[in-house]
C-alpha cells in the first residue's frame, strides 16, 4: 500500500515536471542561450492553446483532429514568433534585461487583451485524444496513457535539445551568436537569420506545449502569466544557458511539489518559489548554470 | 530641466481639475466593480451582464422613481485592493449613490469597509464568506445576496448524510477563506448528522492551481467513500480533466458533492461529456429546470439568451439580475437615493428574483440558498444539467 | 553659458518647490484630486525608494513590494491591533520593512543580475504567502481592513487649517512625511554613499578593485530602499483603509518597476514622473474601457522604441536637441 502511494505520488510528480518543462524548454532556448528575458513566451503557450481549441472546432465533431490541431497551432505560433521577431525582437538584442522583460511584458499585456477580445472570458476546453484516453494500472496506480506520452515526449525533447545545441552546426552556431554575435557577423555569419531561427523554435515549442496541455487544463485568461512565472524559476534552478539544467529543475521541481504537499498542506502556495530561493541560496547559478558574463 | 518639470506638474494639476466631471443628477448611477479579466471573469462577466440586462429593463419601464439607472462597471482583477481603490474612486469621481458587485470573498469585506466610511449601500451579489455579514463587521450599508459558506457547507452535508454507505469522507478546496470557511461548515455539520463517518483526508490546492495530480493521487490513497469539493469555476474543470483518468470520480463511485456552482452553465458547456456525471452539485441558477422551474423562470431565461447572444445563457446572470432588482425595489420603497433609507427599506424587503421571491433577513443577508442536484447527462444537450435541483437553505438566520 | 544656469538648477530645493505647489490641490481641486494627489505621493515614495536600488546602484528588484507590504501591514496592525499612535507606528514600519530587506538582501547581494532579481522575487512571493496564510496577524487572503486614519488634530488647530476632511488632512501630513522623504533620499544620492552606489552601478569591478566592498554597499542600499518602501507602504495602508496581500504580490514590484521605467531611471525625478502618468493614465483609461492592460502595453513598447530614457530622458534629450538647434543658429 505504501509502496504504490508513493509510487503514485512519484509519478504524478513527473508529470507536473514534465508538462512544466514543456514550456520551459522553449524559454531555456531564448533565455538560457540568447539570453533574452521573453516574458511573452507564457502567453505564446496560452495562444497555443486557444490556437489547438479553434482548430478543434473546425474539425469538429471529430476528436481526432486533436494532432492535426496541436500542428496547427505550433505551428501558427512559430509564425508569428517569426513576425514578432522580425518586427520587434530586432530591437532588444544587446539591451539590458530590464528592458527586455519590459518589451515582452507589454507584448504579454497587448496579445493577452487580443485574445480576450477573440476568446472572451469564458473557460474552453478539450477531450484528450482517443487513441490516449484511457489508463494502464503500474504497480498500483492508475497511470493515465496521455501523461505517459508527455512524460516521455520531455526527455525526448530535452535529448533533441541538447543534441541540436551542442552537436549539430547550427546549434553551435546558435550559441555562438548568442556568445559574440559581432564577431560571427564579422566572419560571414547571418546572424540575424540565426536568432530568427532559434526565436521561431522556440516560438513553436511554446505552441506545441501550450496545444498539448488542453485536455489536461481549462484554457482561461490569466494561464499565461500564472505558467511563465513558474517556467522562469525552473529555468534559474537549473540554471540559465543549460538545457538540461531546466529539464532537472523541472524535475525537481515535480517532486517538491509532489510530496511537499504532504508534509505542509499550504505548501503549493509558494512550493516553486520557496525551492528558488533554496537553490540559489546554496548554489548561486542555479545547479548546473555558470556565472553570468 | 527646470521649465520642463514645472511644465508638466501644472499641466497635471490642469488635465486633473478638468477631470472632474459636471454634476449629471437626472441617473441614478451604481458603481459595479467586479473582475472583468483574468480567470475570475468567468463569473464576473456574466454577473455584470445580469445587471445590465436588469438596468435596461428597469430604464425601459420609465427608470425608477422616474430616474434612469446607470451602471458604471469596472474591472477589479479578484484584487481587493483594487476593488477598495476603484470603489473609492467611483464614490469620490463619479459620484455613484449606490455599489453593487465585487466577486470574492476578499473582495467584498474590502468594499464593505468603504461602503461604511461613506456611507453607500453596497450589495454583493456573490461573495459567500461568512465574515462579510457578521456581527463584528455588519454595519448599516451591506447587503449580501449571495449564499453564504456556512450555508454552502451545510447543504453539502445534508445531502452527504443521505449516502447511508458513506463512512470516510475527505475534502478539497482552494487554500483561502472561501475554502477553509465551506470545509470548516461542512465538516461541523457532517460531524452533527452522521457521528459515524471520519473525515481521513483533507487537500488544500491554491486558488488557481494548474496541476492538481499530486493532490488528487494523496486523496485516492487514503481511500475515501465520498468526498467534499468546493473546487469552482476555471479550477474545477481543470481538476476533473486530471482526476478522471486517474480514476478518482471511479474510486468514489462519483460520490462528490461540490458547493462551488460547477452545475452552472459556465463549468458544464467547456467539460460536454467529459464532465464527471454523476456528482452533486449546485447553481444559483439552474437555467435548465426539469421540474418546478418558478413561474416566470423560463420567459427570463429566453430573454437573458437574447441579451446574452447565447444559446443556452448562464447560471450567474442572475445574481447580478437580482441584485438591482433588490435595490430597486429598496429605491421605491424608500422614495429616496439617499442611502440611509433605502438601507432601511431593504431591511425585511421581499422582492422578486428570476429564481423566485428573496428578502433581507436582519443581518442583511438575503435567504439565498442554492439549487443543489445530481449531475446528469441528457440527450437533448451537450453538456450535464441538474436533475431536479432543489432548494437547499439550511438556516436562513446563520451568517 | 551652460554652466551657471546648471548650477542654479541644482541648487534650488525642487522637493520643496514642489511641496508647497502640492499644498494647494486641497483648496484648488475637488475631493478627488486630493484622492488622485495622495495616491500618487505615495506612489512617488514607493518608486523613488526602488530607484535607489535601480538607477542609482543598478540593481534590479522584481520584490520591492514585499517591503511596501510590509510597512503597510507592521502600520496597519500596530494601529489597529494594538492601538499605537502613528507616531510610533510609522516609523516602526519603515523599521521592519528595513530589518527584512537586511536579511533578504543579505542572501541576494550574493548574486548577480538576473539571479539576483529572481531571489529578490522569491523572498517576495514567500512574504505573499506568509501573509495570505496568516489569519491571524495579516487577516489572511481578506486583509486587514478599517486601519484607523492617524490623530490629525494637531493639525486643525494649525491657522487656516481648521475645517478641512479629513481626507485633506491625511492628504497634507501624506505629502509633507513623502517630501520629508524625498528630501533625505536625494541628499543620500548626493552624499558621498551615493556617489559609491553609482560607482558600483557603472563598473563593480572596478569598485572592487579600488577596495569597496561592494556587497556591503549593495545591501546598505537594499535596507534603505527598503525602508522608504515601507514608509511608503504604511501611508498606502491608511490611504487605502487596508492592508492587502496583494500589496506583496509580484504584480505590485512589476508596477512600480514599470512607473519607474516610464519615468526615466536616471533622473531623481523621472519615477515619480512615471508613477504620476502611470496613475493618471489608467484612472482614465479605465472609466473608457475594459482593455486598459491594451492600452498599457501600447503605451509602454512606444516609450521603449522612442524614449528608452522615459519620460523625463525624453523631455531633456528633447531640450537639450533644442537648445543645441537655439546655439548653432544663435
Amino acid at each position: 500500500m505504501a509502496a504504490s502511494f508513493l509510487f503514485s505520488q512519484f509519478v504524478g510528480g513527473l508529470t507536473t515536471a514534465m508538462f512544466l518543462f514543456l514550456i520551459a524548454s522553449g524559454l531555456s532556448l531564448v533565455f538560457g542561450v540568447m539570453r533574452i528575458v521573453n516574458f511573452a513566451h507564457g502567453t505564446f503557450y496560452m495562444l497555443g492553446a486557444y490556437l489547438a481549441w479553434e482548430a478543434m472546432r473546425w474539425f469538429s465533431p471529430s476528436a481526432e483532429a486533436f494532432w492535426p490541431a496541436v500542428l496547427i497551432a505550433a505551428l501558427g505560433i512559430a509564425a508569428l514568433g517569426a513576425v514578432v521577431e522580425r518586427l520587434l525582437f530586432r530591437h532588444l538584442y544587446g539591451k539590458e534585461e530590464l528592458y527586455q522583460l519590459l518589451f515582452t511584458y507589454a507584448l504579454v499585456l497587448i496579445l493577452g487583451d487580443a485574445a480576450k477580445f477573440i476568446w472572451g472570458t469564458g473557460q474552453l476546453s478539450v477531450a484528450r485524444p482517443p487513441v490516449l484516453a484511457a489508463s494502464i494500472h503500474v504497480l498500483g496506480a492508475d497511470v493515465p496513457l496521455y501523461n505517459l506520452f508527455i512524460m516521455l515526449l520531455g526527455p525526448a525533447i530535452a535529448l533533441g535539445g541538447w543534441l541540436m545545441l551542442s552537436r549539430s552546426g547550427p546549434g553551435r552556431m546558435a550559441r555562438a551568436a548568442a556568445y559574440d554575435g559581432e564577431m560571427l557577423d564579422a566572419l560571414g555569419a547571418d546572424v540575424g537569420g540565426i536568432f530568427t531561427g532559434m526565436f521561431v523554435i522556440s516560438s513553436f515549442l511554446a505552441g506545441l506545449s501550450g496545444a498539448l496541455v488542453t485536455p489536461i487544463v481549462s484554457i482561461v485568461p490569466g494561464m499565461d502569466v500564472e505558467i511563465i512565472v513558474q517556467a522562469f524559476i525552473v529555468v534559474v534552478i537549473g540554471g540559465l544557458g543549460s538545457f538540461w539544467g531546466t529539464f532537472w529543475g523541472s524535475v525537481i521541481y515535480g517532486q517538491v511539489l509532489s510530496f511537499g504537499i504532504l508534509i505542509f498542506p499550504g505548501f503549493s502556495l509558494f512550493s516553486v518559489f520557496a525551492l528558488m530561493a533554496a537553490v540559489l541560496i546554496v548554489r548561486p547559478w542555479g545547479l548546473f548554470g555558470r556565472p553570468l558574463r | 530641466m527646470v521649465r520642463v518639470r514645472h511644465l508638466l506638474a501644472l499641466a497635471g494639476t490642469f488635465v486633473a481639475l478638468a477631470s472632474v466631471p459636471a454634476f449629471a443628477d437626472s441617473t441614478i448611477k451604481i458603481g459595479f466593480p467586479i473582475p472583468l479579466s483574468g480567470p475570475a471573469a468567468l463569473y464576473g462577466v456574466p454577473i455584470l451582464k445580469g445587471a445590465e440586462m436588469a438596468v435596461a429593463d428597469l430604464n425601459a419601464k420609465g427608470g425608477v422613481l422616474g430616474r434612469k439607472l446607470e451602471l458604471l462597471s469596472r474591472d477589479s482583477k479578484a484584487s481587493a485592493d483594487e476593488a477598495v481603490r476603484l470603489a473609492r474612486e467611483l464614490i469620490i469621481k463619479d459620484n455613484v449613490d449606490f455599489l453593487v458587485g465585487t466577486l470574492t470573498s476578499a473582495e467584498a469585506p474590502a468594499v464593505s469597509t468603504i461602503a461604511k466610511e461613506n456611507k453607500i449601500v453596497f450589495i454583493a451579489p456573490s461573495a459567500k464568506t461568512s465574515s462579510l455579514t457578521a456581527p463584528a463587521n455588519l454595519h448599516p450599508y451591506v447587503f449580501r445576496f449571495a449564499s453564504n459558506t456556512t450555508t454552502e457547507g451545510q447543504a453539502g452535508a445534508i445531502i452527504m448524510s443521505k449516502w447511508k454507505d458513506v463512512k470516510r469522507i475527505a475534502t478539497i478546496a482552494p487554500d483561502y477563506a472561501y475554502g477553509r470557511d465551506a470545509v470548516a461548515a461542512f465538516v461541523a455539520e457532517i460531524k452533527k448528522l452522521r457521528p459515524d463517518v471520519q473525515i481521513v483526508d483533507q487537500q488544500w490546492p491554491k486558488l488557481g492551481e494548474p496541476d492538481f495530480t499530486a493532490f488528487i493521487t494523496a486523496q485516492m490513497s487514503k481511500q475515501p467513500d465520498a468526498v467534499f469539493c468546493d473546487e469552482y469555476g476555471g479550477d474545477f474543470v481543470t481538476f476533473a480533466k486530471q482526476a478522471t483518468p486517474l480514476g478518482y470520480f471511479k474510486a468514489i463511485h462519483n460520490r462528490l458533492a461540490d458547493g462551488g456552482e460547477v452545475g452552472a452553465l459556465e463549468v458544464t458547456q467547456p467539460l460536454g461529456d467529459t464532465f464527471p456525471f454523476g456528482i452533486w452539485s449546485n447553481a444559483y441558477d439552474p437555467v435548465i429546470w426539469p421540474n418546478h422551474e418558478p413561474p416566470g423562470h423560463k420567459a427570463w431565461v429566453e430573454k437573458m439568451q437574447t441579451a446574452l447572444h447565447s444559446k443556452y445563457g448562464s447560471g450567474w446572470a442572475v445574481q447580478g439580475y437580482s441584485a438591482i432588482l433588490a435595490l430597486a425595489a429598496g429605491i421605491e420603497k424608500a422614495h429616496s437615493t439617499n442611502s440611509d433609507k433605502v438601507s432601511k427599506a431593504l431591511v425585511g424587503l421581499t422582492f422578486d428574483t428570476p429564481a423566485g421571491k428573496r428578502s433581507f433577513n436582519a443581518n442583511h443577508d438575503a435567504d439565498t440558498g442554492e439549487f443543489w442536484g445530481e449531475m446528469v447527462k441528457e440527450a437533448a444537450y451537450p453538456f450535464a444539467i441538474i436533475k431536479d435541483p432543489t432548494y437547499y437553505n439550511p438556516k436562513p438566520e446563520m451568517n | 553659458m551652460r554652466y551657471p544656469r546648471a548650477r542654479i538648477w541644482r541648487r534650488l530645493p525642487w522637493t520643496l518647490i514642489v511641496f508647497l505647489m502640492a499644498l494647494w490641490v486641497p483648496a484648488l481641486g475637488s475631493r478627488y484630486d486630493t484622492f488622485l494627489g495622495t495616491q500618487i505621493a505615495i506612489d512617488a515614495l514607493f518608486v523613488v525608494s526602488l530607484n535607489l536600488l535601480l538607477g542609482t546602484t543598478g540593481l534590479v528588484s522584481f520584490g520591492h513590494a514585499a517591503y511596501f507590504g510590509i510597512g503597510a501591514y507592521a502600520c496597519g496592525v500596530l494601529m489597529k491591533t494594538y492601538g499605537a499612535p502613528f507616531i510610533l507606528a510609522f516609523p516602526a514600519a519603515g523599521l521592519a520593512a528595513a530589518f527584512f530587506a537586511l536579511i533578504f538582501g543579505y542572501f541576494c547581494v550574493r548574486l548577480s543580475q538576473l539571479y539576483f532579481a529572481m531571489l529578490t522575487l522569491a523572498f517576495a512571493q514567500i512574504v505573499w504567502a506568509v501573509c495570505f496564510k496568516w489569519n491571524a496577524v495579516t487577516g489572511g487572503d481578506e486583509g486587514l481592513p478599517n486601519i484607523p486614519y492617524p490623530n490629525m488634530d494637531w493639525l486643525s488647530s494649525l491657522p487656516g487649517l481648521g475645517d478641512l476632511s479629513t481626507a485633506d488632512e491625511f492628504y497634507l501630513l501624506t505629502i509633507a512625511l513623502v517630501a520629508l522623504s524625498l528630501a533625505a533620499l536625494q541628499h543620500i544620492n548626493r552624499s558621498p554613499f551615493g556617489r559609491m552606489l553609482t560607482t558600483i552601478r557603472d563598473n563593480p569591478e572596478r569598485a572592487a578593485f579600488i577596495g569597496v566592498n561592494v556587497r556591503a554597499y549593495e545591501l546598505a542600499a537594499f535596507a534603505v530602499a527598503g525602508g522608504f518602501a515601507g514608509f511608503a507602504g504604511a501611508l498606502y495602508g491608511i490611504f487605502n483603509r487596508g492592508a492587502f496581500a496583494d500589496y506583496v504580490f509580484w504584480s505590485k514590484s512589476a508596477e512600480v518597476l514599470i512607473m519607474a521605467i516610464l519615468g526615466g531611471i536616471n533622473y531623481f525625478w523621472g519615477p515619480p514622473v512615471g508613477a504620476f502618468a502611470l496613475v493618471w493614465l489608467n484612472q482614465e483609461i479605465t472609466s473608457y474601457t475594459q482593455y486598459w492592460p491594451f492600452v498599457l502595453g501600447v503605451v509602454l513598447l512606444v516609450l521603449l522604441f522612442a524614449f528608452p530614457g522615459g519620460i523625463v530622458g525624453g523631455l531633456v534629450a528633447g531640450y537639450e536637441r533644442l537648445r543645441r538647434w537655439r546655439w548653432r543658429h544663435a
